[in-house]
């Protein structure tokens, strides 16, 4: 048990048209089934924390139906565990949140009541199985003021790298330089969104920031600071991704068919925990073809799945072929349809003998519950 | 306290000895069962969505893996303030204690717990036996006839009457007039299903009176009911129609596995009106490889498949190599079959490992089998959880394989 630090997750503001019109981004279904905020949330629970705030903005019902209780990541406690923290609604006016220190000023007292010493500071949507208990004992052992993980992407194309928050770091490990999304990157170390500080300070940052009218936890309060504290970075080595289009939401999916991705995230030292829905095993019928493809629980496959992820409860008919593609819980595919490369919300439903096809660098998403 | 309308215990003690080795270290009702679930998983929903909600479990044989998995009842929303989900093991008391005698020595023992909800009627029910019933329409019958007690009974082919428990109806009322124990020459063809709603007054009564004598099994089948019917009680039955299977064999077992994958099945698990809950273990969906034909199966999360898989049930996190070819069977959580091994009509067991090339139920029986095994009728094979059958191994059909002690 790590009695010593709690876990502060905001929900990351990326939007991915449609996915995300009715839900937010962390709530988003991944590699079958799961959400985004599975990942954060159980490397915390693996670590054992016991205090965990979910801040969240707008459109937070789907989240807190999925996290409710904290059931699933040991998080149901009589003192402490999962709090979901609804927006403020007298701070903050719905459509006014400009920026992270406002969410964190709304949850503000439940901050401050917490009697962690240390924080662990989410903010993006990211997709990683890491150890925090290593993090936050190497951010003790720097004396460091602020601890943010990152991960040396040099091996990546500038187009990537220049998505993330970059820490230029020297020798010492001491963080020197900040740069949030630039045009031209200069280094490749790129912020996983993650930061280990004491709680005092934070508290200290959310009202000083707020006092300003600075809305920004790392362009206001890290950047502007970075003379007088004590910021190091923390080398993440496996496997990071970020979602935040379209594009990389497929390939992020994609990736899971991938055995050595899969056995990494999937570890058996450090599990990702889900909501149970209790779905009976999947069916194969008589006819049914499947190569490549990582397949949820309760859904009933007659026809043809190759590379494609889908989540629970979804229903191909016979005849039907689906390849390269995402399908989320209960959505039907008629018989003998066609799909390829497509990402399909929930419950969308597709009638016999149709065709829908994208491209591996333009997949098309189907917002939820549509039939067509 | 408020009083319970209605508390089930479920007699989840027995061994099931004619499973073989499955039943070696676990209870019978912690046997595996329909790809992620385990037999009790059956009794619990089927409590859940009758309304029940205060159920004890009565545990003696290897109770072990049984208690840990009920747990606090939560998997089947049985974590309550008020009732909720009980393991019952013998316990020692005064100077006595004792193992549970018998199926009615078991609820007597727990009427202590009983008292303490104060219910006006039990629902006693056995953890080995596979089916969804609807508790409470039968309560209601119960009460409605205020009968003594209600039997529920279903009709059975009449040629394999002989081997059940079988009731004598008035066929216009439903009243129990006579209850023979697998008799010869049947009268009737309702087979009781071993579910039965007491008022709770009279079953406290006869329970005692029962212990009271030396004579008796402490069986309900045996003494309660006959004492019942002796004593001019009422004694209601309660027709079932559906699927109800005991799955107290090996064949039995695997059949009623192979009954969940016909086309229609017989036996729904994919209901989502009547869902069977069970304990959920953090398992990523499964993944199917390039070289994997998977046709008339189910599979679960966790398993990693890449060969061929026809007509079987494959549990959770169980891992199919390349170029193995399984067919007709059963394989429970986390065992692994390597590449090129071929299975054939098997029960493997948990956590048991088929070597490389090995054929399991693929070749005859011979007389000189030293796996030869009673318990594996019609060919079926079983492989005993943990067991590691080496490469290129060939065990026979009708073979049972053991872990080396």
């Amino acid at each position: 048990m790590r009695n010593d630090t709690m876990g502060i997750i905001l929900t990351g503001d990326e939007k991915i048209a449609p996915l995300t019109d009715i839900r937010a981004n962390s709530a988003l279904p991944i590699a079958g089934r799961y959400r985004i905020i599975d990942f954060v949330l159980s490397n915390m629970a693996n670590a054992g924390i016991v205090n965990v705030g979910i801040a969240t903005e707008s459109n937070y019902s789907s989240l807190m139906d999925h996290a409710k209780s904290g059931k699933p990541w040991d998080l149901d406690r009589k003192n402490q565990g999962l709090n979901i923290l609804p927006p403020n609604m007298e701070k903050q006016q719905y459509g006014t949140i400009k920026g992270n220190i406002d969410l964190l000023e709304g949850i503000r007292d439940y901050i401050f009541r917490s009697h962690q010493t240390y924080v662990i500071l989410s903010l993006g949507n990211m997709i990683y199985n890491i150890d925090f208990n290593d993090v936050v004992d190497a951010h003790i052992k720097n004396q460091a003021d602020v601890t943010a993980i990152y991960k040396d992407l040099s091996n990546r194309s500038e187009d990537v790298i220049k998505h993330f928050t970059l820490f230029d770091i020297n020798e010492e490990g001491r963080i020197t330089d900040i740069e949030v999304q630039p045009y031209y990157p200069k280094s490749s170390n790129a912020g996983m969104e993650i930061y280990v500080l004491e709680k005092a300070l934070l508290e200290s940052i959310i009202d000083e920031c707020s006092a300003r009218g600075d809305v920004d936890f790392v362009k206001d309060a890290l950047v502007k600071k970075m003379g007088g504290m004590r910021i190091y970075g923390y080398e993440f080595k496996g496997s990071l991704y970020k979602i935040d289009s379209l594009k990389s939401y497929y390939s992020t999916n994609m990736d899971f068919l991938n055995a050595e991705f899969r056995n990494e995230l999937f570890n058996r030292e450090r599990p990702i925990y889900t909501k149970t829905k209790d779905q009976s095993p999947t069916k194969y019928g008589d006819d049914a073809v499947c190569k490549n493809s990582f397949i949820s629980d309760g859904c009933v496959i007659e026809g043809t799945v190759i590379n494609s992820i889908l989540s629970r409860g979804v229903k191909v008919d016979k005849g039907a072929v689906v390849q390269n593609s995402i399908i989320m819980q209960d959505s039907v595919i008629e018989k003998d349809v066609e799909l390829n490369h497509v990402v399909f919300d929930k419950e969308v439903c597709i009638t016999e003998g149709r065709k829908l096809i994208g491209q591996e660098s333009y997949p098309l998403a189907i917002s939820k519950g549509t039939k067509i | 306290m408020v009083s319970k309308n209605c508390v089930a215990m479920i007699l989840a003690g027995g061994q099931g000895s004619r499973l073989g080795a499955l039943t070696k270290n676990v209870a019978k009702p912690a046997v595996p069962f329909g790809g992620k679930y385990r037999i009790i998983d059956f009794p619990l929903s089927n409590c859940v969505h009758s309304g029940i909600d205060t159920v004890g479990v009565l545990t003696q044989y290897e109770p072990l893996e049984l208690n840990t998995y009920i747990g606090n009842g939560n998997p089947w929303d049985l974590d309550r303030s008020h009732g909720g989900a009980y393991v019952l093991p013998p316990y020692q008391s005064g100077e006595t204690g004792e193992w549970y005698k018998g199926t009615a020595n078991a609820i007597y023992q727990n009427l202590g717990f009983l008292d303490g909800f104060d219910p006006k009627n039990v629902l006693i029910l056995s953890g080995d036996h596979i089916y969804k019933m609807q508790y409470n329409e039968m309560l209601k019958a119960h009460i409605a006839s205020e009968a003594a007690v209600t039997i529920a009974v279903m009709p059975v082919p009449w040629e394999e009457a002989p081997r059940f428990g079988i009731m004598n109806t008035n066929t216009e009322t439903g009243e129990i007039i006579e209850f023979e124990e697998k008799p010869a020459e049947p009268k009737s063809n309702l087979a009781s299903m071993g579910i039965y709603i007491f008022r709770y007054d009279i079953l406290k009564k006869y329970l005692t009176d029962d212990e009271r004598d030396p004579n008796s099994d402490n069986d309900f089948g045996k003494n309660i009911i006959p004492k019942l019917l002796a004593d001019g009680q009422k004694l209601m039955s309660y027709r079932f129609e559906g699927y109800w299977k005991d799955v107290g064999t090996i064949q039995s077992l695997w059949e009623a596995n192979m009954d969940l994958i016909d086309d229609p099945p017989k036996f729904d698990l994919n209901d989502r009106k009547w869902v069977i809950y069970s304990r959920n273990y953090a398992l990523m969906p499964h993944y199917i490889g390039e070289n994997a034909e998977i046709t008339r199966s189910t599979i679960t999360e966790g398993c990693v498949i890449d060969g061929r898989v026809d007509h079987s049930v494959i549990f959770s996190g169980v891992t199919i190599g390349k170029g193995a070819v399984v067919k007709d069977a059963v394989i429970m959580p986390g065992a692994v079959i390597d590449e090129g091994a071929v299975v054939d009509k098997s029960v493997i067991g948990p956590n048991a490992r088929i070597g490389a090339n090995a054929k399991i139920g693929v070749n005859h029986e011979s007389e000189d089998n030293p796996y030869k095994s009673k318990y594996c009728t019609h060919g079926i094979v079983l492989i005993e959880g943990g067991a590691a059958v080496p490469d290129n191994g060939d065990i026979l059909k009708g073979s049972m394989v053991q872990v080396e002690e």
